[in-house]
């Protein structure tokens, strides 16, 4: 076999300044633009049209559509995936921590704690004050009714 | 030998060398003598003053320093600051060379402009033996590389090579010639010879006279007079800055918040719009179809965008934007590459092995007769090993900022290769590059992400469509699955072992080599019949430099083999390395060292120790991992960690770079993996694209030996080679168990 | 409509109410000390107090604050513009790389010292393991917490 020798350094001058002048191309436009608005012009977000206000009538719908803030992390639909939280189909009832397939933290498999709406209530208010080294970094939610509406759609899950 | 199945593709291998190629020579061939380009033919006063001296009470002295009216001397940085130290350590190396006081000294981004590519990289890459050239053919060379660097826009920071080639070959010429021209100022002011002025702390000193004078009085002065080429440097023992843990000038303002990084951008008396993207999931694919419907009506929506390859929703607000591109549904076309999973990816490079078999493909590096040798061990072994993909992930999402307009277009990014991603904005938007300003503010990681423009590009591409400024970001699922990677590989060993157990045959072959040149050799150890050979293999998706480059999988390789070898031969793994560091006296005071500083050869019961010498970016590197599995999969402890730069210019900054590079090494040896199916990433975010944390990290210790005060070495990169070998050597001390495919820690569950 | 505090100054702001605090705090009041990671509160880039806790900006919406203080980086310093002992100890033990994780760092440090003066090294973990840095600063981010809580002298001998 033979030694092998590098590229001489010129060549690779030469190379570098050629790949430049060779690989020019023409600016590519879009294939389809749609205008809606235009800066300044644009409507702010009106706070009814999407914020998931409670309605007094049906504390189920309502928490349906106040758990929306947990859904970056949890799903509900039973048989679902855990996400960066547990699923939570079939939480009320169930021994905090136990989900099988979920690492929990240290602190919340030894939390010893049974989910029912009064524990929830607390937690949700501001898990890390319930269960301090929780992985769940959410702030909570401080507004009461809408805490009892999550809860209760919670509640009609089943798991 | 038969390697004509085996040549890349011209184009690849010439983009490569636009981007890092060039600068990731191994070790850099400098003489005994310094020379740089620190100093450029022509007065550059008067063209790049208003640029970067437009302050008041500002004069530029060379192009990579000014000094202002309180005597405050700014150190002009043609590399960009991303973690690594480069901006405080290029300013102490040309501070130590002026006399300047630390407390009084700056760092200023150098702009993307042409006069600041780093010349002298491209030319200690292309043509070492220029160094050490006569004075008087110092302009020619000077003016040939400069002219090269301008061609391929070659203002790159990457390579591990600021303080190494920046540093060493201009920044301390400028301010050794700065000096020069401050004493010759005084000295005809005063009327003294200058040989009698001494400089010291940002003053001038006349004993004789009694007079003095801080460096401001003189600087305009300076300025107009001529610049010595190759003045006189220090030489080690004179040091005052060199040497020293000087504090960092960039970590103030990143503890109160007021850091900008390119995320942060503004653009000035105007409002910014914000935009989301979705690239297309497969590589090479484009969208056929989409369905904006629902999207078009969403609060703060501005406009939506089908770019072919990418769909983008501009809004008022990232999140508003982000919102509306999570409901719009699209079709793409088929995908070209039959690479589905990632076993469809190893099954190629499995062919490609198999193909090369005993003694194909593209001959890497080689000596004596490998296939003999083995065929005639005493004691044989081989092993293969494989490592995934990998993503950068920097903690900074892709992001760029575009204001197209009038023929004009202004972009701020974090990026690696300003001037490259000026030309990426100028072919996207169809102007000229001089027609292009690029703001580069500071970087929230590079690991090499952002040597690569493609999201310049993106921006500059949304920019021109909407005419005001967006801003750009991906979120992280974008960044995790549709960037660049670092690719899998395959590697294969033969190895033959003498009667005493002596490493004598060495056969490897693998499949991506990529840089730096030689990342697949380990020269330092002295095996007399060697073959080191490339079987090149297709990868799907896009490549992009990663933290140490090919040394990443490569060092994984190499001393996991010599490992498996020093057990084959029934012999300590340092010993048996020692055994062959004859020639390498730097190597082994390394090993030493570090196997000093673990107190090898003691291991608490569960504990085991595995070591790993890995030479990268110039910058020799041994750790020793201590791993405890007393609870079934690995639990890390401790990494000791000895290294030899050269000299370590800033001796806590590099220390910090190899803890970084530690840790970095760890998440990949660990967690790391990017795997596909269906042709797309299958991770998307850090709940499953795992990194180390603070509470898994383990304790680390660092020492540097200094051994060698001119041809330097790197910091940024080196620390992380060794240190999944290491980890792997260890768990097999203790477990008995033989890791060779990474990431480690599903293995265990 | 919601209105909070933020860094002790009273503020309203007319936005969805759904929106995540990080992009109210970012774009609508400017303040881009707080940074966006992964956007699913897992790297704690952008960790900012309310009323005192620490929490995810990127996940928490802005209904959230109605009525509640909000503290980013930006307001732990003292009222003269003095660095808190914090941040004192991040420069001393020269802490940052890229800096782009260390508002959050400082943010979940902050909260750390204030519960718990003297915290050991299991429980400094613990509090500082949903803040990724990328860069892997960790053993220096221990020290500071350290040199801070007074229990280590910085590495350069100095006290803090």
């Amino acid at each position: 076999m033979r030694p092998v020798t590098r590229a001489q350094p010129l060549a690779l001058a030469l190379t570098f300044a050629f790949a430049l002048a060779a690989c020019g191309s023409d600016p590519e436009p879009p294939t389809e633009q749609i205008t809606v608005s235009e800066p300044g012009a644009a409507q702010t977000a009106p706070a009814a049209a999407t914020a998931p206000e409670v309605a007094a009538t049906d504390p189920v719908a309502a928490g349906k559509a106040a758990f929306a803030v947990c859904t970056a992390c949890h799903s509900a639909e039973p048989g679902a995936a855990a996400g960066i939280g547990p699923n939570l189909a079939g939480v009320v009832g169930r021994k905090a921590g136990t989900l099988e397939g979920f690492a929990y933290s240290e602190a919340m498999k030894a939390s010893a704690i049974t989910w029912n709406e009064a524990e929830l209530d607390t937690y949700l208010t501001l898990p890390a004050a319930r269960v301090p080294g929780t992985k769940m970094t959410f702030a909570g939610v401080s507004d009461p009714a809408k805490r009892a509406a999550i809860i209760a759609y919670l509640a009609s899950i089943t798991g | 030998m038969d390697n004509t199945d085996t040549l890349k593709p011209q184009r690849s291998r010439a983009a490569k060398w636009t981007r890092r190629g060039f600068i990731g020579a191994g070790v850099l061939t400098g003489g005994a003598l310094l020379i740089g380009v620190g100093v450029r033919p022509g007065n550059p006063v008067g063209r790049l003053g208003p640029i970067v001296a437009g302050g008041e009470g500002e004069q530029l002295i060379n192009s990579w320093l000014k000094i202002d009216a309180d005597n405050i001397a700014t150190a002009i940085v043609p590399h960009c600051e991303m973690g690594q130290g480069a901006h405080s350590a290029l300013a102490q190396m040309l501070a130590d060379e002026l006399d300047a006081d630390w407390s009084l000294v700056r760092v200023m981004q150098a702009p993307a402009d042409g006069n600041y590519i780093v010349t002298d990289t491209a030319r200690l890459f292309v043509a070492p033996g220029t160094l050490g050239a006569p004075d008087w053919l110092e302009p020619t060379w000077n003016g040939l590389f400069t002219n090269i660097g301008r061609l391929a826009d070659a203002m790159i920071t990457g390579g591990s090579s600021s303080v190494r080639s920046t540093g060493q070959h201009t920044m301390r010429i400028a301010g050794a010639a700065a000096r020069h021209m401050l004493v010759a100022a005084a000295a005809e002011s005063w009327g003294v010879p200058a040989g009698e002025i001494t400089t010291a702390n940002s003053m001038l000193r006349h004993a004789a006279s009694g007079k003095s004078a801080p460096y401001a009085q003189f600087a305009a002065a300076a300025a107009g007079q001529a610049m010595p080429q190759t003045p006189p440097l220090k030489q080690p023992r004179a040091y005052r800055l060199m040497g020293t843990d000087a504090p960092r000038l960039d970590i103030p303002a990143k503890v109160d918040g007021s850091a900008s990084f390119g995320i942060d951008a503004t653009v000035p008396d105007q409002q910014l719009s914000y935009a989301a993207v979705r690239r297309v999931p497969v590589p090479g694919t484009r969208v056929t179809a989409m369905d904006a419907e629902q999207a078009r009506a969403m609060p703060g929506v501005l406009q939506i965008l089908n770019m072919g390859d990418f769909l983008a929703v501009v809004a008022d607000g990232y999140w508003q934007a982000q919102q509306a591109l999570d409901t719009i549904t699209a079709e793409y076309s088929p995908a070209e590459s039959t690479i589905r999973s990632s076993a469809d990816q190893y099954a190629r490079f499995t062919a490609a092995l198999d193909a090369a078999g005993d003694s194909g493909g593209d001959e890497a590096a080689s000596h004596g007769d490998a296939v003999g040798a083995f065929a005639s061990a005493a004691t044989k072994l081989e092993a293969e090993y494989r490592t995934p993909y990998l993503a950068h992930a920097p903690l900074e999402p892709m992001n760029a900022t575009a204001w197209v307009r009038e023929g004009k277009c202004d972009i701020w990014t974090s990026t690696q290769v300003p001037l490259m991603a000026r030309t990426a904005a100028a072919r996207a938007t169809g102007l000229s590059t001089d027609d292009v300003t690029l703001h580069h503010p500071l970087l929230g990681g590079g690991f090499g992400r952002r040597l690569e423009t493609d999201y310049v590009t993106m921006a500059a591409r949304i920019g021109a469509a909407t005419g005001y400024p967006v801003k750009m970001i991906w979120s992280r699922e974008e960044d995790t699955q549709k960037g660049v990677f670092r690719p899998a590989d395959i590697s294969r060993f033969k190895g033959g072992l003498d009667p005493d157990g002596r490493l004598v045959a060495y056969d490897n072959a693998f499949t991506q080599r990529h840089d730096p040149p030689g990342a697949f050799d380990c020269p330092f150890y002295d095996i007399p019949d060697k073959s080191i050979r490339v079987a090149e293999a297709e990868i799907l998706l896009p490549f992009a430099s990663l933290r140490s480059v090919d040394h990443g999988q490569q060092g994984f390789f190499i001393e996991s083999f010599i490992d498996e070898a020093a057990h084959a031969a029934g012999k300590d793994p340092v010993e048996f390395r020692l055994a062959l560091l004859g020639r390498s006296p730097r190597h082994k005071a390394v090993l030493e060292k570090v196997a000093a500083m673990a107190d090898w050869g003691t291991t608490a019961e569960g504990h085991g120790k595995g070591v790993a010498l890995v030479e990268s970016f110039g910058t020799i590197v041994a750790e020793v991992v201590e791993v405890d599995m007393t609870s079934g999969s690995p639990r890390l402890v401790t990494v000791w960690c000895a290294a030899d730069p050269g000299f370590a210019v800033n001796p806590d900054g590099f220390c910090s770079q190899m803890e970084g590079g530690i840790v970095y090494g760890l998440t990949a040896a660990l967690y790391g993996e990017i795997s596909l199916r269906d042709g797309a990433v299958e991770q998307s975010n850090f709940h499953d694209y795992k990194m180390l944390r603070m509470d898994e990290c383990p304790a680390i210790a660092v020492e540097i030996i200094n051994g060698d005060h001119v041809t330097l070495g790197g910091a940024g990169e080196p620390g992380l080679p060794p240190v999944a070998p290491a980890l792997a050597n260890a768990i097999f001390a203790v477990s008995g168990r033989r890791l060779r495919e990474m990431p480690f820690a599903k293995q265990f569950s | 409509m919601v209105s909070f505090t933020i860094n002790g100054k009273p503020t309203t702001v007319d936005a969805d109410p759904s929106m995540p605090i990080l992009w109210v705090v970012r774009e609508r009041l400017g303040m881009t000390g707080t940074k966006f990671g992964c956007g699913i509160a897992q790297c704690g880039a952008c960790t900012v107090h309310l009323d005192g806790q620490p929490i995810r900006s990127c996940s928490t919406p802005l209904s959230e604050a109605e009525g509640r203080a909000i503290t980013t980086i930006e307001g732990i310093a003292g009222p003269d513009g003095e660095l808190s002992r914090i941040q004192q100890a991040w420069i001393s033990e020269q802490v940052p790389q890229c800096g782009y994780c260390q508002s959050g760092q400082i943010m979940a440090a902050t909260a750390l010292l204030r519960d718990n003066p003297r915290p050991t090294d299991d429980e400094i973990d613990a509090a500082m393991a949903g803040n990724i840095c990328r860069c892997g600063t960790y053993v220096r981010i221990r020290r500071a917490i350290k040199v801070a809580a007074g229990i280590e002298a910085t590495a350069s001998g100095e006290a803090a």
